[in-house]
């Protein structure tokens, strides 16, 4: 499903992202990928959704080389990958019923299917009853569920979720995992960014970990080590 | 279709739910147009004084008191063939005395004289106006021929000369000054304008990211600035509009006392207000459109 293949991510001479990662992610996975800060996780990220572009290595999502994705193709990458960010990076001036609307409205989605998938795809993180709740009326964990629901509406087969639990309390994180486990389980992969011990170690899921820009353990049923 | 109908409706949607900075960004077009336009007044006012000052111009053609009609009808068709000229006024014999009189009609003595004389010593006179007052040098010049020395008495323009001359240069000035003027205001409108869209434009920022990391083209995120710059463009100028025939109302009778023209600005802008508010609302939406695609760009790159 996803195949890096020596991807080096160089900004600068002496500024590297990520070193020569070499990593597959097979369908249905659910991998976490720890780290120190400045680690290379959000670079990996940054890469899989077309945000920043290889300087070495190939880069393939669904068989899809993405290595030198054209501008333009980009939109329809981020249509069939659902992304999660640690600030829910949700539109204020919408509802959260337009904010998972428009992922669909961008593709072109028809009206009656928009109103067919939005309240399903809330129902499915419990917000179904906030549809008309602007996210500054809401609590973290629920934004961060309405972020999920959105990156839910074009069914990805790919689930990226960069620090989800970032700015939660452990309550509402472990609700967040339990969402991403029940996706997972109806066959999305999930792409984990996490430096939050508890969770890994309670995932009892493959953990690769990332220093320096290299991958240094990559284990499946692993555990959180640095 | 689909996607432009929501672009509009997005369009409307922002603007509605960014009231404030809505309103800012018309308020700060409206008075950048109220700018350009004083200009325009301004304009309109130095091209009417100076038409006025123009038309206080001309050259008196006094013909000796002897001259037959025929030969007086010979200069005036001669002058009339110059295409220069845009009026010719005849005064007869009669009507010079009569206008004598009446000028010195206070003076006894100089009543007395032309009573002493018992004919009419006066001779007819022409007066000529030109398109331009350095055209009355043509004129006069053509005039300064032999067959015509003994027609002509005097021509007053020798005496005026220096101050249309004057005149010339001043009204030269003026209309460089206001071109000057007026392309100082454009700039500084331009740049006024220009910081306005990029900081609308760098407050909605994280939106356009977010925008761009769901999944929509650049075109769907651009589209929604773009009707709104086509709106704001279309309320600054009919506000504009209305301030300024309003404006205009209230000056009118202040005009009409230098220029005797009633309501010379309402008509003004009344017959030039298709050229004027055509163009000031090109100027806005194109830049509004240009600045707008300048200042997302970077964000757009998300």
């Amino acid at each position: 499903m996803i195949k890096l293949k020596g991807v080096t991510k160089r900004y600068t001479r002496d500024s590297v992202g990520v070193n020569d990662v070499d990593l597959h992610v097979d369908a249905g996975e659910f991998v976490s990928i720890v780290g120190q800060s400045g680690s290379g996780k959000t670079t990996l990220i940054k890469l899989l959704i077309a945000e920043e572009r290889p300087s070495h290595g190939k880069i393939e999502i669904g068989g899809w080389d993405i290595t030198r994705i054209h501008h333009k193709d980009i939109p329809l990458l981020r249509r069939q990958i659902g992304v999660i960010f640690q600030d829910f990076k949700l539109l204020d001036k919408k509802t959260v019923g337009e904010n998972v609307a428009f992922a669909l409205q961008v593709a072109g989605a028809p009206r009656n299917r928009i109103q067919d998938v939005v309240p399903r795809v809330l129902d499915i993180v419990g917000l179904s009853h906030k549809m008309d709740s602007y996210p500054g009326q809401l609590s973290g964990g629920e934004q961060q569920r309405v972020a999920i629901a959105r990156s839910l509406v074009h069914r990805p087969k790919i689930l990226v979720a960069d620090e989800p639990t970032g700015n939660l309390d452990t309550i509402n994180a472990h609700e967040i995992i339990e969402i991403l486990k029940k996706i997972n389980d109806f066959g999305t992969t999930i792409v984990l960014v996490t430096h939050d011990k508890d969770i890994v170690n309670h995932l009892r899921k493959r953990v690769v970990t990332l220093h320096e820009g290299e991958v240094v353990v990559d284990k499946h049923k692993g555990k959180y080590q640095l | 279709m689909l996607g432009f109908f929501r672009i509009i409706k997005f369009a409307f949607q922002d603007m509605a739910r960014n009231m404030s900075l809505s309103f800012m960004t018309v308020l700060i077009l409206v008075l950048m147009l109220l700018s350009m336009n004083t200009l325009v007044v301004v304009r309109a006012l130095t091209s009417q004084a100076i038409t006025s000052v123009k038309n206080q111009i001309d050259v008196s053609i006094f013909f000796d008191h002897e001259v037959s009609d025929a030969d007086v009808e010979e200069v005036r068709a001669y002058v009339d063939s110059f295409p220069e000229v845009t009026g010719i006024q005849y005064k007869s014999r009669d009507i010079v005395l009569e206008e004598f009189r009446n000028i010195h009609a206070s003076n006894p003595d100089i009543l007395a004289s032309l009573d002493e004389l018992g004919e009419n010593p006066l001779g007819p006179t022409m007066i000529v106006k030109t398109r331009e007052p350095s055209d009355y040098q043509k004129i006069i010049t053509a005039l300064t021929v032999p067959e015509y020395e003994t027609l002509i008495e005097a021509k007053t323009f020798a005496d005026t000369e220096k101050a249309i001359d004057r005149i010339g240069a001043v009204t030269n000035q003026v209309e460089k000054a206001v071109f000057v003027l007026s392309g100082l205001f454009a700039i500084i409108a331009f740049f006024v304008i220009f910081n306005t869209i990029r900081v609308a434009i760098y407050t909605q920022r994280r939106e356009i990211t977010i925008k761009k990391l769901v999944g929509a083209t650049n075109w769907f995120v651009r589209g929604p600035y773009v009707v709104e710059a086509f709106i704001f463009s279309v309320i600054s100028v009919c506000i504009t509009a209305v301030v300024i025939f309003f404006a205009a109302g209230l000056l009118d009778p202040y005009i009409a006392v230098i220029f005797g023209e009633d309501r010379f600005l309402t008509q003004y802008f009344s017959s030039h207000i298709m050229v004027i508010a055509g163009l000031q609302f090109l100027g806005v939406l194109i830049l509004t459109i240009a600045t707008s695609g300048l200042a997302m760009r970077r964000y757009l790159r998300t």
